[in-house]
């Protein structure tokens, strides 16, 4: 495999990106692969959460128009994301990480366009509430898999499998307590929220089917 | 001032905590860019709906998604906090220097204090009360596509620059 990576690195493209007194250039391709992926996940994020039940009178049909915004953010990371790996193939085609992250994005670009196809191209008149569990499942997956997408991304910035690791772990494990502790904060102040009002009717009921938030 | 800001710019405790810890950094990185994604996914989709995108969404239903774009706007401001005030564990360059020196972390931070002025502008012309109102199908104000449009720019600039910072000259 290395004489093909050392071939990639000695091409005309891979040179001139690399070799570039410009530092905009490499900072450029960079920051587009950023924007990107702002764009791509924040609306497919978006949309993810919405499925799950925030922002429930928004209604889902319109959402559908987003999703080409969401592709083009993809387009855009697809072919920056390319001259990067062009730029330093033995790096990233040599390190587990940058693998993990490929897997990871393909499920989730698997999972976005399956939604789409579930809950989107023949929108319901009337959006079901909650929706199905499939098209909940999905919107867990996807969220997942982006905070996994951009964990790894962000890990190819290291050089060490050992930090990468490490950081991985942590990045889980912080996530998690943030989560749970989001949670038990939301549901608290809901609580007290719903104690104050004194209202009975919008006490969260016992039994665990939420209906309100 | 100078002496002021050089000794409360670094944060000993901070510092401590990215020696101390490899998976600092990263996981702060990491969570800074989840906050971006909350942020663009929600405030952008409200922008693009101002600009006329998605005309049957109404717009007060979008702003429902909101407070997750406010999230994710603390989680950057937390992350950024550790960043500047740590950042002489990573770099062993005073963040008073990288502040007085990078440019492009001045053209970030100046972006991000138009993106506030663009928010509070919105406000106080009375914009998102009348985007409030907006109903399905309906037509925002002019001013708030102005604003839309502007936030929407402000954002992208606020990132493009921030990833042209490690490019920054520092000169102590």
């Amino acid at each position: 495999m290395t004489p093909v990576l050392e071939w990639l690195e000695s091409t005309w493209l891979s040179t001139t990106l690399r070799d570039s007194p410009n530092v905009f250039l490499y900072r450029t391709i960079l920051a587009f692969h950023t924007l990107g992926l702002a764009f791509f996940v924040g609306i497919s994020s978006a949309i993810a959460l919405r499925i799950l039940g925030v922002g429930r009178i928004v209604p889902l049909a319109p959402l559908k128009k987003f999703y080409p915004i969401m592709w083009i953010g993809f387009f855009f990371n697809a072919v920056s994301g390319l001259l990067l790996l062009i730029i330093e193939p033995t790096k990233f085609l040599t390190m587990v990480d940058f693998y993990v992250k490929l897997v990871v994005i393909a499920g989730a670009v698997y999972c976005n366009r399956a939604l789409y196809i579930r809950r989107f191209r023949h929108p319901a008149a009337v959006d079901p509430n909650p929706l199905p569990a499939g098209d909940r499942a999905l919107a867990v997956t996807i969220l997942v898999l982006w905070g996994a997408a951009i964990t790894a991304g962000r890990l190819t910035a290291y050089d060490d499998a050992n930090v990468q690791w490490q950081t991985a772990v942590a990045t889980l494990v912080v996530s998690v307590v943030m989560l749970v502790v989001g949670f038990i904060v939301v549901r608290l102040f809901g609580s007290i929220r719903t104690a104050l009002k004194g209202d009975p009717t919008t006490v969260v009921p016992s039994h665990g089917n939420a209906t309100v938030r | 001032m100078e002496p002021f800001l050089r000794y409360w710019l670094r944060w000993p405790s901070v510092e401590q905590l990215i020696y101390q810890h490899l998976w600092v950094w990263g996981v702060c990185q990491s969570l800074h860019f989840v906050g971006m994604v909350l942020l663009i996914g929600t405030v952008g989709m409200l922008d693009l709906r101002m600009l006329g995108m998605a005309k049957q969404l109404p717009a007060a239903a979008l702003q429902k998604l909101i407070p997750w774009g406010v999230f994710g706007f603390a989680l950057c401001l937390a992350t950024g906090f550790i960043f500047v005030t740590g950042i002489y564990a990573n770099i062993n360059v005073h963040p008073y220097v990288v502040l007085t020196s990078d440019v492009f972390l001045q053209l970030k931070l100046f972006f991000l204090l138009l993106a506030g002025l663009n928010l509070l502008a919105f406000y106080v012309t009375g914009m998102a009360k009348a985007v409030d109102h907006m109903g399905p199908g309906d037509d925002a104000p002019r001013l708030a596509k102005v604003f839309a449009g502007a936030s929407l720019s402000f954002w992208i600039a606020v990132m493009y620059f921030a990833r042209l910072i490690p490019s920054g000259k520092f000169q102590p």
